[in-house]
């Protein structure tokens, strides 16, 4: 594992970066701290981000940067993680076995998941196929970003790992289920992207008017369920 | 009580000191650009500095008064008419119904920021009022103003009197005879000195890089917008090639794509990117740098975290100090 940095993004931010890496482990202990930094906030504290392997920490302009480090120091290690030690111990996993996932409808029809031919084509897989690797596994959501309600998660199964379109889709569909890499996402909203596109889903990802405003969150498991075309449009 | 506007101009929205709180779900800050001028425009209507605010980029945009008011302008980039009348930035205005403010074109600057005594009435969503167009959130109907827009005015107490030793005589306006503190930095032969600290990957630059990056001149490209502000100059290289995961970004960080470019991340920035970061822009020259247009010529100067800390301490010293002097 990696070696714990913190440093400045700006003169009332810090981040707590605990790996360069998409790793379930690294990520457990991101919320983690993001938990206790909400549950337990100092004072002048204003939110904390969660990414992959990093936490970034927003306070007021009452407070330093100094301040902060010290006070981000002390918390690391009650939780024994040192900045000294410079190594993260591997945490125990709590067992996926007793998460219950967020089930997310998706319906895998060739006409919402435009890419599944070419994907098929390029993976070597049926389109079948590859809505079952989709749909058997547990996928954490890592983090939110890119835009509203977006959610970043993994890991795919190593067969439907495929690269980027080479060029981003000018407009994605809004609730289209896309792969990339190592990842999975659903677009919240209709932008450009370059992800490839393999269904879509009915659910309402992001909605400013509604409390909580984005249906997933980091730290979430999620699993997807394969819906047909009529049952899509009925939802 | 309500503005009409009559012309948006190049871009004008709603703005606050932005929208805190929801960035884990990948919602930017957002807010004025210029923060400081944003607060100055507030202070010197005797409003509280987080009220909402008009911001102006460039020219074009023309508003009409429906009712008497106090205001004030601070920023740069216009030349600024009162019912035809060329006026000043950074005094207190008072004015009758009717009035019409209009904003041509000036040589320089970039953003301007209209406050009006006793606040807009705008509804906040997400605790903030400030406009992020891509995503519909704030302002009116989540969008940038446009023609026919009525904006309703509040009557919040304000903080000084100031507005009653202004008399209108003639024109249908009055200025102040004071004039509110000068956040303008001097330049250095027409290039813009923008004070910047270490970036998380500063040390991932080869040598070479670090030493372009500090003594070279950059320009503002046409691609500069409330997300971000690419720079057009000389490439820059990591020792060794390296795949960064994502992680949190904001306001002021400066990451260089895979061409080798700077882009300085602004209000309406994602939340996360993948991009190393060379540097990060202090607070301050936040405000130099979105004043700058495109074709604007920038030097970088490196300083210490502690230096950036105190030059934001002396700004809202003086701030807190016309706060003081004007109550």
């Amino acid at each position: 594992m990696s070696t714990i940095r913190i440093y400045a993004i700006h003169d009332h931010a810090l981040t707590i970066e605990l790996g360069n890496e998409i790793n379930e482990s690294i990520n457990l202990e991101v919320i983690n701290l993001k938990n206790d930094f909400e549950e337990k906030p100092f004072d002048g504290f204003i939110e904390c981000v969660p990414a992959y392997s990093s936490l970034t920490i927003y306070f007021d302009d009452n407070r330093t940067l100094e301040e902060i480090r010290k006070e981000i120091k002390s918390r690391l290690e009650k939780k024994n993680l040192s900045t000294n030690k410079s190594t993260l111990i591997e945490t125990t996993l709590v067992s996926t076995i007793n998460i219950k996932p967020i089930i997310i409808p998706v319906c895998y029809d060739v006409e919402y998941g435009t890419d599944l031919n070419w994907l098929s084509n390029h993976l070597g897989l049926s389109i079948d196929e590859i809505i079952s690797l989709h749909t058997e596994s547990f996928f954490r959501v890592y983090m939110m970003g890119f835009i509203p309600g977006f959610a970043y998660m993994g890991t795919l199964p190593e067969k439907l790992h495929a690269p980027r379109k080479q060029t981003p889709a000018q407009q994605i569909p809004i609730g289209s289920v896309a792969i990339a890499g190592k990842q999975t996402g659903i677009y919240p909203a209709a932008v450009p992207g370059g992800w490839q596109i393999i269904g879509r889903t009915p659910h309402v990802m992001f909605d400013k008017k509604r409390d909580p405003i984005s249906f997933l969150k980091s730290g979430d498991t999620v699993q997807f369920k394969s819906i047909t075309k009529k049952e899509f449009e009925s939802a | 009580m309500s503005i009409t506007i009559l012309k948006p101009g190049i871009a004008s929205s709603i703005q606050d000191l932005g929208r805190w709180g929801h960035q884990q779900f990948g919602i930017p800050i957002s807010g004025a650009m210029d923060e400081l001028a944003a607060r100055l425009a507030n202070i010197l209507c005797g409003n509280d500095e987080h009220e909402s605010i008009i911001e102006i980029t460039l020219h074009g945009t023309e508003i009409m008064f429906n009712e008497a008011a106090c205001i004030s302008l601070t920023g740069s980039g216009s030349i600024i008419y009162l019912n035809d009348i060329e006026i000043q930035y950074n005094r207190l205005i008072k004015l009758d119904a009717s009035s019409i403010l209009k904003f041509k074109p000036a040589p320089s600057g970039c953003r301007s920021y209209l406050a009006i005594q006793g606040g807009l009435d705008v509804k906040k969503e997400m605790d903030s009022t400030s406009t992020f167009a891509p995503s519909g959130i704030g302002g009116i109907n989540g969008q940038n103003l446009k023609t026919g827009d009525i904006i309703s005015l509040t009557r919040k107490k304000s903080s000084h009197k100031k507005a009653d030793e202004i008399n209108i005589t003639k024109n249908g306006f009055a200025v102040s005879t004071w004039i509110g503190v000068n956040l303008k930095e001097h330049h250095h032969n027409g290039i813009i000195r923008i004070n910047i600290c270490a970036g998380p990957e500063w040390d991932l630059f080869n040598e070479q890089s670090r030493s372009i990056f500090l003594n070279s001149e950059y320009s503002i490209s046409l691609k500069a917008n409330r997300m971000g502000i690419q720079l057009e100059g000389p490439r820059l290289e990591l020792t060794e090639k390296k795949e960064m995961v994502s992680t949190p970004v904001t306001k002021g960080i400066i990451q260089v794509t895979n061409e080798g470019l700077p882009i300085i991340l602004m209000a309406d920035a994602q939340t996360t990117g993948g991009y190393p970061r060379i540097s990060r822009v202090c607070s301050t020259d936040i405000s130099v740098l979105v004043q700058c247009r495109p074709t604007d010529k920038i030097f970088f100067n490196l300083i210490s975290e502690e230096e950036s800390i105190n030059k934001m301490n002396e700004k809202k010293k003086s701030l807190q100090q016309l706060k003081i002097a004007l109550s």
